[in-house]
This record gives structure tokens, sequence and C-alpha cells, in this order.
């Protein structure tokens, strides 16, 4: 789960590390309200998830309470890289003489923690790394080990950090590490770690954490009952919402065809198949796209079938459904049964293609074949079963957008 | 003429941590059933007790024992499979660690990767096997007469047989389809990585053990989005192998920063795509199918090609 810039911020502030006043607001009502609290000039932050924020025009300096509100009315409604923006940060404007960045990421590769620095921070660290590879330092912490004063002291003085930050970056890199251990994080990013103050006033320079970043490890949730207040309710897909409360997991796209399995590799491997039957041809110009990832577990119940189909059904774009099954652990069986409940029960009117390979599929295709319905098709292969699903599909966007279709064919 | 064993040894002594748990119940029955020699069970409260499977009609009593150390001693135990919920297996697979079990099966699903990341740093410090977690762990087909192999989890047995491919897989389900479409050719072993960020046993180490398997001819690798462990074996592979390596990628529609089921499936930053993948694998010499079906062709083209 990625938090955003406001609650990252919360993460931080209880381990002591400096962070500028700020006050998180969701209309300009309450923008004109942090204001006043906060001073001017201020900086309006747009709260997205995904970077390059700035360069959308999703962060704006203000230096007067009208520009403040202006610019927060410009923020608010914005969707950056199709992230909508979910309210604003109204944050003191602080003058920075230099800006670094340091994380901590769990390196999958390495098996081990990463920290990561460098002294050209402000922008993506894939930037940063790909213009100043030199300059990028790192230091990998083995999970059985412990990061300690020593080692930041000296990591400190590797990024850069002048000669009388040493101590303090050294301190924050350790409280950065506390955060990250103790919150199961897998990226803790300061990005500025920056430089403050009057540059003609030594004493008022210190560093200061503008911006950060957290990821956190939605498996370690059963140990963090206080991460409740992180869930984005505001932004959440109600179908992704609906299928979580079932301990599916479904991820909506924005396709056409229903797509249904068990296992997480099969379901993305359907996913694929779909997508590549889906190519437009000489035949059709019109793309067919998978709609959803769903998948259903090992060993499914029929009920727990017959709810997937109906969160699947459930979107509007959908139109055929690809359900694909190889049982391993699932009986075919069972799944045909909950296939059958939601076509009979639920009155269910998408056109479905079914595939069923392993455990007890002669039975379950035979329970098909006896209910003797219009709407359940059945494929021998995932390829076929793919294919098949597309041009049903294809034949039901077609009728229904005439117009659409015909000017594609023009 | 003797076989070096691939991941574990024919017929070697087997126990299940959570065995008197509902899911350890049902594997370990299924486990007997597909000819897995296993020795008992641990259960701290229930040490001392056994519990009876009916193995192809017959009872087989498995004794509890209090510990893993305990049960190795009276057992001889060379490998743990562990079937213990999220929140207690980081214990569950230390006491194996710590009792220097030398192959450790993890199929729970849903572990934090900080606990991921301490057993398994323990265990390669003390140069043991971990496979997992969040796997369907590990199916041998030894050709020594008398012996059934090894099931280690939750891979159903009847599949397929003895056969020269070796396969390793990061999903459950995909490993079976693979396994099934290519039945008639056979296996010498199935390895299922698993889709956590951090697994103890990598696409790139079980390339290895085919590697050094007489008896295995050429490799299935079936990997997904996030991550870099394809990219990594496919490197190696190109350098190190003289076996053939066939591969599937599962993932090219996964939009970015989706978790797509499994917890190390994400593509982010623009990292981890099946097209990257793909490419990576490419250039260094494995090809790479389209679907399921059109990999297993590859497959039986290159053995051909091999005079298998």
């Amino acid at each position: 789960m990625d938090l955003y810039e406001y609650q990252a911020r919360q993460l931080l502030e209880k381990e002591d590390i400096p962070i500028p006043a700020a006050l998180y607001a969701r209309s300009s009502h309450e923008v004109a309200q942090a204001v006043e609290s906060i001073g001017l000039p201020c900086v309006i932050k747009g709260q997205v998830k995904i970077g390059h924020r700035g360069q959308a025009g999703g962060v704006l300096l203000a230096d007067t309470l009208d520009d403040a509100i202006l610019d927060s009315e410009k923020i608010l409604p914005m969707t950056i890289h199709g992230h909508k923006v979910n309210g604003v940060l109204v944050t003191e404007a602080k003058n920075i003489i230099h800006e670094y960045y340091v994380s901590i990421s769990l390196d999958r590769a390495s098996r081990d923690y990463d920290v990561l620095a460098t002294v050209h921070g402000g922008t993506e660290v894939e930037d940063i790394a790909h213009n100043h590879p030199e300059d990028v330092k790192r230091l990998h912490i083995n999970p059985l080990e412990d990061f300690d004063l020593e080692a930041a002291t000296t990591m400190a003085k590797e990024i850069g950090f002048y000669h009388a930050d040493v101590d303090q970056a050294a301190e924050i890199l350790l409280k950065m590490w506390k955060v990250f251990k103790e919150t199961d994080a897998t990226l803790v990013e300061i990005n500025p770690l920056a430089k403050i103050g009057n540059p003609d006033d030594e004493s008022s320079k210190r560093l200061c954490a503008l911006d950060a970043k957290i990821s956190l490890d939605n498996n370690a949730a059963f140990r963090h009952p206080e991460w409740s207040e992180f869930i984005d309710a505001q932004n959440a897909d109600p179908l992704e919402a609906r299928a979580q409360k079932h301990g599916l997991h479904y991820v909506r796209l924005d396709g056409q065809v229903g797509v249904i399995g068990n296992g997480a590799g099969l379901v993305m491997s359907s996913l694929d198949a779909v997508a590549g039957a889906g190519e437009p041809s000489a035949a059709s110009s019109l793309a067919i796209k998978p709609a959803n990832f769903l998948d259903i577990g090992g060993g499914a119940s029929a009920d727990v079938m017959a709810e997937s189909l109906d969160i699947v059904a459930s979107d509007p774009h959908v139109s055929s459904i690809l359900i694909n099954v190889y049982g391993g652990l699932t009986s075919c069986k069972t799944v045909a049964q909950g296939i059958l409940g939601a076509v009979e029960s639920n009155g269910l009117t998408n056109p479905l293609v079914v595939r069923f390979d392993g455990n007890e599929a002669t039975e379950g295709l035979q329970l098909l074949a006896n209910a003797n319905n219009p709407h359940i098709h059945v494929s021998d292969t995932m390829e076929d079963a793919a294919a098949s699903a597309v041009s049903v599909a294809r034949e039901w966007n077609g009728a229904s957008d005439s117009t659409a279709s015909t000017t594609e064919r023009n | 003429m003797a076989m070096t064993p691939l991941f574990i040894g024919n017929d070697a002594p087997v126990i299940v941590q959570g065995m008197t748990g509902h899911e350890g119940m049902k594997h370990t029955a299924r486990m007997l059933a597909a000819g897995t020699n296993i020795v008992g069970g641990t259960n701290p409260r229930k040490a001392g007790t056994s519990l009876s499977f009916d193995v192809n009609g017959s009872p087989v009593d498995v004794p509890v024992f209090g510990t893993v150390a305990e049960a190795m001693e009276k057992t001889g135990a060379q490998a743990s499979v562990v079937f213990v919920p999220p929140r207690f297996a980081k214990s569950a697979v230390m006491e194996s660690v710590d009792a220097s079990m030398p192959l450790i099966v993890v199929i729970t699903e849903g572990i934090p990767v900080a606990d991921s990341a301490y057993f398994v740093a323990s265990a390669v410090k003390k140069g043991l096997q971990i496979v997992g977690p969040n796997c369907p762990g590990l199916a041998t087909f030894p050709a020594a007469p008398g012996t059934t192999g090894a099931n280690l989890g939750i891979i159903p047995d009847g599949i397929t047989q003895r056969g020269p491919l070796g396969l390793v897989s990061k999903s459950g389900t995909l490993t079976y389809q693979l396994m099934s479409e290519l039945s008639d050719i056979g296996f010498t072993a199935a390895l299922g990585a698993g889709g956590d960020p951090v697994v103890g046993t990598t696409l790139l180490d079980a390339l290895k053990a085919f590697q050094a398997d007489d008896a295995t001819k050429a490799c299935v690798l079936i990997g997904e989005i996030g991550g870099s462990a394809e990219q990594e074996a496919a490197q190696w592979a190109k350098e190190h192998m003289t076996k053939p390596v066939v591969a599937y990628i599962a993932g090219f529609t996964a939009p970015e920063g989706k978790q797509m089921g499994h917890a190390g499936a994400i593509v982010s930053g623009g990292k981890g795509t099946a097209q990257e993948k793909k490419v990576i694998l490419e250039a260094n010499g494995i090809r790479v199918g389209s679907t399921p079906g059109q990999t297993a062709s590859i497959v039986r083209q290159v053995l051909a090609k091999l005079g298998e």
C-alpha cells in the first residue's frame, strides 16, 4: 500500500524527523483556513500516489491568500497520470540551499535492505541515477543485521553532506531506518531532504524532509491495526472493495471481456490471451481487451464462483466473460455449480466462455452441458476460449454501438 | 550408478509443520497418497499423539512431535513442509532453520516480507535451502525403481511422470498447466519458486540445480511481472548453461502499480514488465512462448532437436 505524502509525513513526524509545517485540505475553504495558520508564502501540493506531479502542475507556490485559493482550485480537480488528486497539502515555503535524495527500500534481487542516497535530490530517483550514476551511494543491510550510528555517519559522509550536516544527516538516516523497520515498510523515501535556511546566517541552516514517499507491506497489515486510517475509501474502486470483502483479488482494467480464473499466474495469462486475440485486425478495427483480473484462489467453493461472476458482471463495460480454471485443489465440478447458480438465480445474461482442465473437468463440463443454457459456451483450450470470448464481445460491442463501428470501418 | 539427488533424495523422510491444522491435514493426506515418505508432524500442544491418515485404503499413523529438533532426532527427517498461518510462519521456519533442516518448503501465502527476508537470510547463512514462501512446493520424479518421488506441498499428483524436463515457476496453476500440456514427455522435478518479492530458491537457483542434474535435458521457466528474477536467471543461463531453457511470462496486460494477485507481481516505476523480461530473455538465447500452449510446442521442438 502506497501512502499519500500527508500520511507519510505523519510517520516521519512520529520519529522526530524534521518536516515543514503543513496542513491537509480538501476544499478551497479549508485551504484558506490552512493558510491562516501556516502563513505566506506557502506551497500548495496536490496529493497523488504518483511521481512527476510537479511537472504536471500539481505543485504551486502562492505568495498571497488569493493565489493559494486559486492554486488549490486548479489542483483539487486534477487527475495526474491517471490518478485523481486527493486533497492538497498547504506547506510553509522554505528557502532551499541544497537538495539531497535518501531512501531505504527492500531490494528484491539481493534479498536485503538498500539505503540509497545522492547529493542530487529533487527529481525522480530514476532520473538522478541516470544522470549522475557516480554520485549514487548505496549501503546494503543484511536482514539479520542492524543499521547503527557509525554506519549511518560513514554513509552521510560518503553521500557528500557538509561537515556540520553530517551528524544531522546520520541521525535522519537512522530514524528513517526505524520508520522502515517499525512500520513494515518496503520503501521510505525522502526527496528532497533539503538544506534550508538563510544563506547568510549559518545558524539558521538545517536539514528538513520536504517530501516523502512510503510504501507499506500489505502482508503485514495483520500486525498494524493503525493502518485502517490509511485506507483510501474515497478513491477505492467499489468493485475492488467488494471483492476484497470476499477475500478475492480483483483488479479493474479498461476492456470489455471479464476474466475469472484460479491462481494469479493463470489469470494474468488469461488476460494476455484475451488481449492477444482481441488485437484489431483487417476483419475488425475494434480492439477487445480484458476488463478485469479476478483470482478465485485455490479450492474455491460454488458460492465464491457465483459471487465472482456477479462482481465481474457488475462492471457495465463487461460483455462476455472468460472463465479459465485448471483444477488442482479446485474442483471444476464445484466451479460449474457456481456458474449455474449465478446464471439461474442471479439472472446473469452475459455470454460465458468456459475452459476447464484438471480436477473433475469432465464432471464440470457435463454439468454445464446438461444445463443446456444458450449463454454458456465451452472451449477446450485457454487460447480457443480467449478467441471465442473476444469474438462474442466484438459482436456485442458492434451491435450495441453500430455508429461507432461503422465509422471505424470507414 | 549413484544418482545425485535433485533438491531431495529419493524416499527422504519428511515432516510437516502445521500438520494438525486444516490445510496441513488435507495436504499431508495428499502427499502421503502421492508416495511421499512423511514421518511426522509438529505441534507442541499435541506432542506425543499421532494422526491417522487413509492412504489408498490403508491407515497410516503419523506421530506428532513437540519441536522440529525432536522430530529430526527421532525420525532423521531431511525436509519440512510448512503450512503454518502467516502470523506464526516466521517462528515456525526459524525453528527448522535453528534445527538445521536441510530443505524447508514454505507453502504459506501472506507472510510479511520482513519475516521472509529474515528467515531466508538465516537459511542462507547456514547453507540450508528454503523453497517459497507463497509457492505450490516441489515435486520430484526420480528414476530409481521402487520410489515414487517426493511431493512436498500442494502440486496435484498424477498429472505427469518421469521424463527429461525440469520446471521452475513463480505460479502454481501455470505449473500444473505446463505439466499437463507436457505430461507425455515428463519431468525430473517441478519446483514452485513462489510469487512473493523475497523467496528462498530463486529461478536462477533452480536452473543451477537442473544444469547439475544429469537426467534433466531441458528446462521450462515460468515467470511473471515484478522484480528481476527472470532476467538474472537468463543472464546466468547464457553464460553457464549447456541445456536449453524455454520460458513463458505472464502479465503483458498488467497495469503499472497494481498488484496482480501475488505479492510480488507488480510493475513499479515502469520496471519488471513482462515485455522487459521477454526482451532480456530472448537476448540471452531463451525462447519465450506467447501462451502456455505455444510454450509447450516450443519445448517439444527443442527436445526433438536434442534427439530426446
